[in-house]
């Protein structure tokens, strides 16, 4: 990548810290990866108010369930599936008040699923603090056929919808949740680059 | 003026063309002879009488065949038009704004009768005419924004400004170069302007945000933005790219003259009253090589311009295929003679 | 800027101390409409010195005919409102910019919370019309000293009915913001105009109850504090003008002839901005634009309110 360019678009992540300034506090994180950032965020000075945690373990990962039983203090909710956690996060959001700071940890998908749903409550993306974890696959939108693929690892990426090859470009839709993929070869059919594991 | 609107195609069989006077009317918009990105904006004042900028929003000759161009692509793509929920009131300011100075301008075109909230509005040369209520959108067949986008020509989005920034939550584009509505609505300002090359790092977009966000009503600006698209087509987005991309490749010297074309963005952005948001109207005109270099001040300008343009520019705007050919076909106009200052065309 | 040319059409006691203008224009056309919380700019003449205050619009956007504003008496001020109460008769012209929203209503919330405190009731009355028009689900929490200061109390409680919550503090009645904060649904906006202290306490309350600041907004123009004179130079036009004790930066360079830019001229929206060059003394920011940061290092004013203590400024201009 270009040195000093930078897709404003291009959503960045860090390292999820408590906010002291709160009324309540709602902890979202996915998977193995995500299970040890919620206890990393335990090590931390724990805030005053209202704490829950929703896990969304992982098939086959590590399983941090019995260690956060341990440091979450009040309210932990584990669930193995998405659909599930997603549920558990709609019921949580109709009595939840201004104050409320929510986390998460996980993958693009798993965090731009959560913006979504919380965006029928009036929280703007910007004011979720996210860390990802896990991997940088992609969810790629299909510019010609409005499909998105999810789980795109590589530069270019075939459509799921249309079957065409999207080059996955940084342009990102936090609508949409999802990269913008364009047809690489549309000028020059045929004329595909090299396909390479970009985002592992 | 009564205008003789054209039959013809911004499509398939391409029948596209400007007459003299349209040509002669045509926003140059290179006054110097090396082109430099800027958003300068300027008043947008009334112009002089025949410019593009006489009136508030420009009705041309192409006008009924490119909103049958424009619906052609929204029925093809219903995602060319998209509105969040939050903009219903700037929708019904973009609707006035525009029946009114349409009726204002064009009064043997158009007309606006107004009886409190009942209004009644007539466009000649799309035989429509309607009753509705102002402000009740059941009384119209559709939103408001839609209903007039679909009768001006060129794309239209409406932002709403808060925190700090403009954000593009509507949008009309079926005309448009490198936007894809169904992907950017709802974007903030600098989420949608991708970086321009040689720009980005000058704060340009910054200033020009904070210009924008304190504009006022009853003061709109303008400024021109250019770029090129082979064949007279209106629809080069990025949704149908797998269409035209592939024009880029049939260029040849022998048909420089008639396949490339000059693509000029006159941009207006206006105040909406009852919103607080803005509107951003991007008009485009088109001009074919030999229809340029009808007038050789021009043709000798673009020469020099084209010739000269920074290779990230030209890159950014997808011309290199066709770049050379191009600067070749436009030689034979230029004697290199000085010709001044100005985007006039003699 | 663009100006609108107006006369007034009625003027009206409201209480003691607030009086409420209706302008109507010249030319007899409708006015523009506008969105809930604008306010314009009226130019004065006060004994041939152009003074400018910026004024809520508090009627109804959707109403042309007629502007309104509610002028409330400043004794110790530089005399704007002494002279809107005491000199400005009906039939006088005066010149208005046209409507500015720096006070606008996020149309994406789930629920707005109004906050007046006295005469920072004025931007909420446009709100309130546009609010109702939208269906909008809110609130407005009206504080003031006593009954007889209660400006538009029963207007609003007419037209909006038990949306309106007034404290009154002669009677006991106290606005316990912390309280009214802590228990508002998840995609509430708060909007707060009133006296400085009101509206620093609601965004400190807001704040450490962990709303985001984008779900905060205030309104809080100042006036141009006055101060000792000094001089200014202006880069690009090479002029250099005397700023009186009395005058601000803007004034000062209007009254040279100088078309500088504002918005509010109260130090809030950033319009005004000018580019410092150089000054032999020190600067004097009293805006609310800027940040701590920014004022600190001393390359930027907001002249519409800022000051220097020194003998020359030099910006460009
Ligand atoms: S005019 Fe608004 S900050 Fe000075």
């Amino acid at each position: 990548m270009e040195r000093g360019y930078w897709i404003r678009s291009k959503p960045v992540y860090s390292a999820l810290v408590w906010q002291q300034q709160a009324n309540a506090h709602l902890v979202l994180v996915e998977g193995s990866a995500g299970g040890l950032a919620a206890m990393k965020l335990f090590q931390q000075m724990l805030p005053q108010q209202s704490i829950t945690v929703i896990y969304e373990t992982e098939a086959g990962g590590a399983d941090y369930t019995a260690a956060l039983k341990k440091v979450v203090p009040d309210d932990l909710q584990v669930f193995n599936s998405h659909d599930a956690a997603m549920k558990a996060l709609e019921a949580h959001l109709p009595e939840a008040l201004m104050g409320l700071r929510i986390y998460v940890a996980g993958s693009e998908k798993f965090m731009w699923d959560i913006a979504q749903i919380v965006l029928h409550y009036g929280v703007d993306d910007a004011d979720i603090a996210k860390e990802l974890t896990g991997t940088l696959a992609r969810s790629v939108y299909c510019v010609h056929c409005k499909a998105i693929t999810h789980n795109a690892h590589t530069n270019i990426q075939a459509c799921s919808g249309c079957g065409k090859k999207l080059f996955v470009r940084d342009h990102f839709s936090r609508r949409l949740g999802a990269y913008m993929g364009l047809m690489v070869d549309a000028e020059d059919p045929g004329q595909i680059p090299e396909i390479e594991e970009i985002y592992p | 003026m009564s205008l003789a609107f054209k039959k013809e195609t911004f499509r398939d069989d391409y029948t596209y063309k400007n007459s003299v006077e349209a040509i002669k009317r045509f926003p140059f918009p290179f006054p110097e002879d090396t082109y430099m990105y800027s958003v300068n904006m300027e008043p947008h004042t009334k112009g002089p009488k025949g410019a593009v900028t006489e009136h508030t929003f420009d009705i041309d000759e192409h006008y009924v065949s490119e909103c049958l161009d424009k619906a052609k692509t929204l029925e093809l793509d219903p995602g060319r038009y998209a509105v969040l929920p939050h903009m219903m009131d700037a929708q019904w300011d973009f609707l006035e704004l525009t029946m009114e100075s349409l009726s204002t301008d064009y009064p043997h075109l158009f007309t606006l009768k107004k009886d409190g909230k009942n209004w009644t509005w007539e466009n000649k040369p799309l035989s429509i005419k309607k009753s509705f209520v102002f402000g009740d959108v059941s009384t119209l067949d559709m939103d408001p924004f839609e209903y007039m986008s679909r009768q001006v020509q060129g794309d239209f989005v409406l932002l709403d400004q808060r925190n700090d920034t403009l954000y593009a939550d509507a949008g009309f584009i079926t005309s448009q170069a490198d936007w894809s509505l169904n992907f950017d609505v709802g974007m903030a300002w600098h989420e949608w302007h991708g970086p321009v090359p040689q720009v980005t790092k000058l704060g340009v977009m910054d200033r020009a945000l904070k210009y924008l966000m304190s504009m006022q009503l009853g003061a709109p600006v303008r400024r021109l933005n250019w770029t090129m698209t082979i064949n007279p087509r209106l629809d080069t987005s990025p949704e149908n790219y797998p269409l035209w991309g592939g024009d880029r490749n049939t260029v040849t010297p022998e048909n420089v003259g008639k396949k490339v074309h000059l693509r000029v963005e006159l941009q207006t952005l206006f105040r909406l009253p009852r919103s607080n948001g803005l509107l951003f109207s991007i008009r485009c005109y088109l001009i074919n090589m030999e229809e340029l270099s009808t007038f050789p001040r021009w043709a000798k300008r673009f020469h020099r311009v084209f010739r000269d343009l920074h290779s990230d520019l030209a890159e950014y705007k997808g011309l290199v295929k066709f770049r050379e050919m191009t600067v070749q076909w436009l030689s034979k106009f230029d004697d290199g003679a000085d010709i001044g200052v100005g985007t006039h065309p003699e | 800027m663009s100006h609108i040319n107006v006369k007034v059409a009625a003027i009206e006691q409201v209480t003691d101390l607030i009086k409420h203008f209706t302008f109507v224009r010249e030319d007899g056309q409708p006015f523009p409409v506008f969105s809930g919380g604008s306010h314009v700019v009226v130019s004065m003449n006060i004994n041939g010195r152009i003074q400018r205050n910026a004024y809520s619009l508090m009627g109804n956007p959707e109403e042309t005919e007629a502007y309104h504003i509610s002028v409330r008496r400043q004794e110790k001020s530089r005399g704007g409102s002494v002279h809107m109460h005491d000199a400005l008769k009906v039939g006088d012209s005066l010149q208005i910019t046209f409507p500015v929203n720096l006070f606008a209503l996020e149309k994406r919330a789930r629920k707005h919370l109004l906050i007046a405190g006295g005469i920072g009731i004025t931007p909420f009355m446009s709100q309130i019309a546009d609010l109702e028009r939208n269906k909008a689900n809110y609130e407005l929490h009206y504080a003031y000293r006593a009954p007889e200061h209660g400006a538009f109390s029963k207007e609003i409680k007419a037209n909006i009915g038990n949306k309106l919550i007034t404290y009154v503090e002669s009677e006991g009645g106290v606005l316990n913001l912390r309280n009214l904060l802590s228990k508002q649904p998840l995609g509430t906006h708060v909007y707060v105009c009133g006296p400085g202290p009101m509206v620093v306490a609601m965004i400190e309350t807001a704040r450490t109850l962990g709303w985001p600041e984008n779900h905060i907004h205030s309104e809080q123009f100042t006036a141009p504090p006055s101060g000792e004179s000094f001089k200014i130079k202006l880069t690009k036009s090479a002029l250099e003008i005397v700023v009186p004790p009395e005058m601000s930066m803007l004034e000062a360079m209007e009254a040279a002839g100088v078309d500088a830019p504002y918005l509010c001229r109260g130090g809030a929206c950033g319009r005004c901005e000018l580019e410092v060059v150089c000054t032999d003394g020190n600067l004097l920011h009293h805006d609310h634009y800027l940040s701590e940061a920014e004022k600190a290092a001393g390359k930027k004013i907001m002249p519409c309110v800022s000051r220097a203590k020194c003998d020359l400024l030099e910006v460009v201009l």
